[in-house]
């Protein structure tokens, strides 16, 4: 009330406000709800218009990922951000769903990938470092064209490589994984060029199979006779050229790797297409020497102990590899009521193409049963002395029992003999075929006639009476050793003590303090004075001769 | 509230807004002029309840977009984190710090909405020419003019802090849509209140007393 007056009675001198027309028109107040609604219906429109798909993508965790907070980027450029993160109903899985913005909506298919980006370190390098900071966020490869989907499984490892990345898959299968794993690098003379991406068991389990990619442009090496083999770790080989230690590269020593080129003698071949299946072979060596892609598998039956034949021991003929053998059983023969051994060979008839026995499937078999009446036999043989292996040789016997041609299923079974007692056996045979060899007749008869003229002079009457008479001989002889004995012994013994007292006097005198030596000191003494004096003696006679006649006289 | 009230309306008077002269009303269609300073003179502020009603419903479609966008973007160590008026309610509850986020909440949230609220209240009872607690109604107008301002705090905290936090990568903040709206929510509430009259709360009892 702040318009209220005082009841008065002057109000008359109240001036009078004047007048002017009114116009009616629409408050221009209006304009703010209006503007107020054409900015809120344009956010409304802005929000729809740009509300791209929701999608759902199961991890094994939500490690560094954030309801609402975590991105979702490709290329560093924002497309979408984590709207829920929730467990899946059985709990083995976290289910994140995320909104993408609508342009995301073009190239989501069933080959779109995606994975979290976090700090990493792994032997073939750290990544996402800055995601240290900034903290975990989602990122994708769009991946080829495909079926549209909105539900993705997310990957646990950023894949090696993306749809982006310029180059060509290529199968690998392997009898096993090895060391290699998922960033093993592939080498092509030394220089890294590729990766292994992803590996995985073949359907049937029977071997491993490697995806690796080779980046652009060295893809262009891979050719369809392309061999690729193991770099993992050393390769030292001794040999009669020294000590020689080959290895691609220090990272495949830790984390092996693999390695690509195309044997010398061959023709490298076409490109090879994208996808193309090679093997990988366990080593260069093994790449660059076996050329052998067709392996058949042959069954040998044997009737006696395999002891030391293991799986992979060698399939020789002549001393050549043939193949290898894949697999030995014990088989109870149920008609025979015998056991026998199934051994499962697997040859490489590609080994016999330079000698020129290729041909198609009928002309070999004839081929093998004309071999076979030659007789063309398996046999176990041991290949080394030292560890026992035995291995399996096939050569000709042409004794052996003639044998027909049959298969196991597919299989032709090869028909074996029995191994001669092995090694020592044989050496026994060269002993027994020498002694085969000694004039044995000939010896036994010279011998007979020996004995039988020694016997005939054993028993003649000469050899019995001189048998007497040395007997007669031998005791003259003893009695002349009995007087011996008896009567010359003691004699020997006075000489001998005689003997022994002369030494002993000899001794005595000859000792330096002995009195005869003395003596014979004395006696020599006076010897040499008195020469002294005839020598004066002379002197003076010589000067004075006529003191012989007149005397010594006086002296002057 | 005496009954036979004088009030200068019913008595032919008018008052100058701009220079408060008592003048006597003229003609009723015309529009009349202050003798003294010119103003144009009015019985009571002038389409009083459409110009509420027009900023009160301005306000309220601002409302939801003040809280649904982010106010601010921190951006720390590469870490942009974009947040509502609500998500920092309910990120100092969950730290623990319930003071503060009261605060907020009833600064930011309660006291912009319980506004529009009110002068929605005030409008409709004075269209319809309520005549219930008419004192309590004049005292709740006159607690939001009063709680209107305080509302601009979340404004200059959100202002103080973009100019002040510059630190270039190590973090930096920058206000978002939100913040824009929630200002104009604000400003349109205190024009709204400002531009209701209060005195028709009590038009009422005078039409009853004539």
């Amino acid at each position: 009330m702040s318009e209220s007056k005082k009841d008065g009675s002057d109000l008359n001198d109240v001036p009078e406000a004047e007048v002017r027309s009114r116009k009616r028109r629409i408050s221009i107040v209006w304009l703010v709800p209006l503007v107020a609604v054409l900015i809120g219906g344009w956010l409304v429109f802005k929000a729809l218009s740009e509300k791209g798909p929701v999608i759902t993508m199961t991890f094994k965790s939500a490690e560094g990922l954030e309801a609402g907070k975590t991105k979702i980027r490709y290329k560093d450029v924002e497309l979408g951000q984590v709207s829920a993160i929730e467990l899946s109903e059985d709990l083995s899985e976290v289910v994140v769903t995320a909104e993408l913005v609508k342009q995301a909506e073009n190239f989501l298919s069933v080959h779109t990938r995606f994975w979290v980006v976090r700090a990493r370190v792994g032997v073939s390098g750290v990544s996402g470092l800055g995601t240290l900071f900034s903290g975990a966020y989602i990122t994708l490869d769009p991946g080829v064209p495909g079926n549209k989907t909105h539900h993705f499984t997310g990957l646990e490892q950023p894949p090696l490589v993306t749809a982006d990345l310029p180059g060509r898959h290529f199968v690998l299968t392997a009898d096993s994984r090895g060391s290699l794993d998922i960033g093993s690098p592939v080498f092509y003379r030394k220089i890294q060029v590729g990766q292994v991406v992803a590996y995985h068991l073949a359907d049937d389990g029977s071997n491993v199979i490697f995806k690796v990619f080779i980046n652009a442009p060295y893809h262009e090496y891979v050719h369809n006779n392309t061999r690729f083999w193991r770099a993992s770790g050393l390769d030292v080989k001794v040999d009669a050229r020294g000590v020689r230690v080959d290895t691609e590269s220090l990272v495949s020593i830790l984390i092996g790797g693999i390695a690509f080129g195309i044997p010398q003698v061959q023709d490298p071949g076409p490109n090879a297409e994208p996808e193309t299946a090679f093997v990988l072979f366990r080593n260069m060596d093994e790449a660059k020497e076996r050329i052998y892609q067709i392996k058949t598998k042959s069954i040998l039956y044997f009737n006696e102990s395999v002891r030391g034949l293991t799986l992979g021991a060698p399939v020789e003929f002549w001393g050549i590899q043939m193949g290898q053998v894949i697999d030995v059983k014990l088989v109870f023969d149920n008609q025979k009521k015998m056991f026998r051994i199934r051994v499962v060979i697997e040859m490489e008839p590609e080994r016999f193409y330079e000698a020129g026995f290729i041909g198609d499937d009928i002309d070999r078999k004839k081929l093998v049963e004309s071999l076979l009446k030659r007789g063309f036999r398996a046999q176990l043989k041991t290949g080394n002395l030292l560890t026992g292996q035995q291995i399996i040789i096939f050569d000709f016997f042409p004794d052996a029992e003639p044998a027909p041609l049959v298969f196991e299923g597919d299989y032709p079974v090869y028909p074996t003999v029995p191994t001669p007692m092995e090694e020592i056996s044989t050496k026994f045979m060269q002993i027994l075929q020498k002694i085969d060899s000694l004039p044995m007749e000939q010896i036994g008869k010279d011998l007979r006639d020996t004995l039988h003229g020694a016997k005939q002079i054993a028993e003649s009457p000469e050899i019995l009476n001189a048998i007497r008479n040395l007997s007669a001989t031998l005791e003259e002889t003893r009695l002349m050793v009995s007087d011996l004995r008896t009567k010359v012994t003691p004699e020997i013994n006075t000489v001998l003590d005689g003997a022994r007292q002369s030494l002993a006097n000899a001794e005595q005198i000859l000792n330096a303090d002995s009195p005869l030596q003395v003596k014979m000191n004395t006696a020599l003494e006076e010897i040499s004075g008195a020469a002294r004096a005839l020598r004066l003696l002379m002197d003076y006679l010589e000067r004075h001769p006529e003191s012989l006649l007149r005397g010594k006289g006086q002296e002057e | 509230m005496s009954h036979d009230l004088k009030t200068a309306r019913n008595q032919g008077f008018i008052s100058c807004h701009t220079c408060h002269l008592l003048c006597r009303k003229a003609g009723t269609d015309a529009i009349m002029i202050c003798p003294r300073c010119g103003s144009r003179l009015h019985q009571r502020k002038p389409n009083s309840t459409k110009r509420t009603w027009a900023l009160v419903l301005a306000a309220f479609i601002f409302y939801i977009p003040a809280n649904v966008l982010p106010i601010t973007t921190v951006t720390s160590l590469g870490i942009a984190q974009s947040d509502t008026i609500m998500s920092g309610v309910l990120y100092f509850i969950k730290t623990g710090m319930w003071p503060i986020a009261l605060v907020i909440f009833v600064a930011s949230i309660f006291v912009p909405l319980i506004k529009l609220l009110i002068l929605g209240f005030l409008l409709i009872t004075v269209q319809r020419k309520s005549s219930w607690r008419q004192k309590d109604r004049t005292r709740l107008y006159r607690i939001t003019e009063v709680v209107g301002r305080w509302s601009m705090v979340d404004i200059f905290v959100v202002t103080i802090l973009v100019a002040l936090v510059k630190l270039g990568a190590l973090a930096s903040i920058q206000a978002q849509a939100g913040a824009i709206f929630f200002c104009a929510v604000v400003v349109i509430t205190l024009f709204a209140a400002m531009s209701f009259d209060p005195r028709l709360i009590w038009d009422t009892k005078e039409s009853l007393n004539e």
